[in-house]
């Protein structure tokens, strides 16, 4: 958004250049803050008509789309009134209205469902769906709240102290994710995970007797129970998992935490 | 298709010239600080003076207006540069209360509601901001200051004829030059003590009493150093050195030390150097974001 200078390297957003072509870029840009933005003392519709203007619309377009934005979040009905007087959701939505009342082709939403209560936040999430899906605009969305992201998005980018450290695309990462049992042992050696590999199963070993096992299709469960018998040891806690994005968050942030001397 | 029922279109319509969307800023701003009945009847107020001036002029150039009002030392009845220093001071203390009133309106709602953002992250730079913010107390302090004393001298030029114009012509110069830099100072130090001081009445306050205070802390250091270089922390005052200067006035006594005037330079230094270190101010409040470290 060029908030901040660029202190070296090169970027560009829709094909144009962050350095040269701020403007266009910001043009072509909705943006929705996380923190409580507006103008005092406006009524919504007069809010979003202002913001569309000075992004380039002339008064009356201008105008006409504040209205559409308004009924297309949901909040014809009180677009007259002073937006002081909107509840914490109502709010958000109207930032979303400003947002894309231009008509932007990149639509970045920094913590969009932030503070919403369950109906507000599944209001916002069905929005924010309906927009990726009617394909006009894309969307960045900024969030800490991994299931929103999980619903919402299609890659995810972690960043760790600014840097990028994991990029996913989550339906690829869906499909590749096996189901996976995690194992809380007692007594389990090397000879266990050992014996696991030998039936054709895949062992990540932890701390405290935890074990992550990926067991081929053919392999039944009672096989594993089998060898822990064998072996004498006990199997305290079993589960079927998949991989969710705060398990893929956890990774990333352990792998590059390592890689930057711990956390 | 109603309205109510249009799903999101991307906008294909035409767009605003990008050099005068500053103007936008400018036309919501001012029609927020008219919305107010008090503003607009305060602005009316402010104009009192002129109109009184206007009166003067015309009894002055009318003789039957003078037999009228028995009037019997003409003399007495002058339109030269004193007149014109007198009320271009009584409206440049006009401008400043229209400042303290409108200024903070401008920036201080902007920035306590977090509203930067909206505008930065739009085809709008930082500059045209503070333009468009600044255009809006640029047109209401025209609107007390230079255009209705230079009506008033356009007045007497009709009454007096145009021989009284030609060999007054300076009196234009000497209005649109003292209003401008007044302007200027008054529209620029709002605007920064807006930014910093984000509660509209404080700075309200603060606009005021950077007006008001820093003098008796000027004439202290005066009475202590024995010395009249205190008096450039008075802004008024160094107005009114610019002003009867260019208007070929005498200077009216401010006190002790009087006998010993500030020179010409300093005014200007003062009062274009209080312009910058408000453009430095600005430039350093005004981000689309604060970082919070730690």
């Amino acid at each position: 958004m060029g908030f901040h200078a660029p202190s070296k390297g090169t970027a560009k957003v829709l094909g144009f250049d962050i350095r040269h072509d701020a403007r266009k870029v910001r043009s072509l840009v909705g943006y929705m803050p996380e923190s409580d933005s507006f103008i005092a003392g406006m009524s919504g519709i007069r809010f979003v008509r202002y913001m569309a203007e000075i992004s380039g619309l002339p008064p009356e377009q201008a105008m006409e789309r504040a209205h559409e934005a308004f009924f297309y979040v949901g909040l014809g009905e009180v677009r007259y009134r002073k937006l002081g007087t909107y509840s914490l959701g109502m709010k958000q939505l109207a930032k979303l209205a400003q947002a894309i009342a231009h008509g932007p082709k990149l639509l970045i939403m920094d913590e969009p469902t932030n503070g919403l209560d369950p109906p507000a936040r599944q209001r916002m999430i069905q929005l924010v769906r309906e927009i990726r899906d009617a394909g006009d605009m894309r969307l960045i969305i900024s969030s800490h709240l991994l299931r929103d992201v999980e619903e919402t998005c299609e890659e995810v980018l972690i960043l760790r102290n600014g840097r990028l450290a994991a990029l996913c695309n989550l339906e690829e990462e869906r499909r590749a994710n096996r189901k996976f049992l995690e194992l809380e042992t007692m007594g389990a050696n090397g000879a266990f995970s050992s014996a696991l590999q030998q039936l054709g199963c895949e062992c990540a070993v932890f701390s405290n007797g935890r074990m992550k096992v990926v067991m081929p299709d053919k392999i039944e469960i009672r096989e594993v129970y089998r060898i822990a018998e064998q072996q004498g040891i006990q199997i305290r806690k079993m589960n079927h998992r998949r991989d969710s994005l705060e398990d893929i968050f956890l990774n990333a942030m352990e792998q590059t935490g390592a890689a930057h001397g711990g956390l | 298709m109603a309205v109510y029922k249009r799903a999101y279109r991307s906008y294909t319509g035409p767009i605003t010239a990008e050099r005068w969307r500053f103007l936008v800023l400018t036309r919501y701003s001012l029609s927020q600080l008219f919305s107010s009945r008090a503003f607009s009847w305060f602005m009316m107020v402010t104009l009192l003076p002129v109109i009184l001036s206007a009166a003067y002029v015309y009894v002055t150039n009318s003789v039957t207006a003078q037999l009228v009002l028995r009037m019997g030392n003409q003399s007495l009845l002058s339109v030269d540069g004193t007149f014109f220093s007198k009320i271009l001071i009584a409206q440049a203390w006009m401008a400043l209360f229209l400042t303290c009133w409108a200024g903070p309106l401008l920036v201080a709602s902007d920035l306590s509601n977090s509203a930067l953002p909206l505008y930065l992250s739009r085809p709008l730079n930082r500059a045209e901001y503070v333009t468009g913010k600044a255009a809006v107390l640029v047109l209401i302090l025209s609107c007390v200051t230079w255009i209705p004393v230079l009506l008033i001298f356009a007045l007497q030029s009709s009454l007096a004829g145009g021989s009284w114009a030609w060999q007054h012509l300076s009196f234009v110069a000497a209005i649109l030059a003292g209003s401008f830099v007044w302007i200027a100072v008054l529209t620029l130090m709002s605007l920064a003590t807006s930014a910093w001081v984000k509660w509209r009445i404080v700075a309200t306050a603060v606009t005021f009493g950077l007006f008001v205070l820093p003098p008796g802390f000027g004439e202290a250091i005066n009475g202590v150093m024995r010395t009249s270089w205190g008096r450039v922390l008075n802004l008024p005052y160094l107005l009114e050195m610019i002003l009867t200067h260019m208007l070929g006035a005498p200077m009216q006594s401010h006190g002790p030390f009087s006998d010993q005037p500030l020179p010409q330079f300093a005014a200007w230094v003062v009062l274009v150097g209080v312009c910058f270190a408000s453009l430095a101010l600005l430039n350093k409040r005004l981000r689309a974001c604060e970082v919070v470290r730690g």
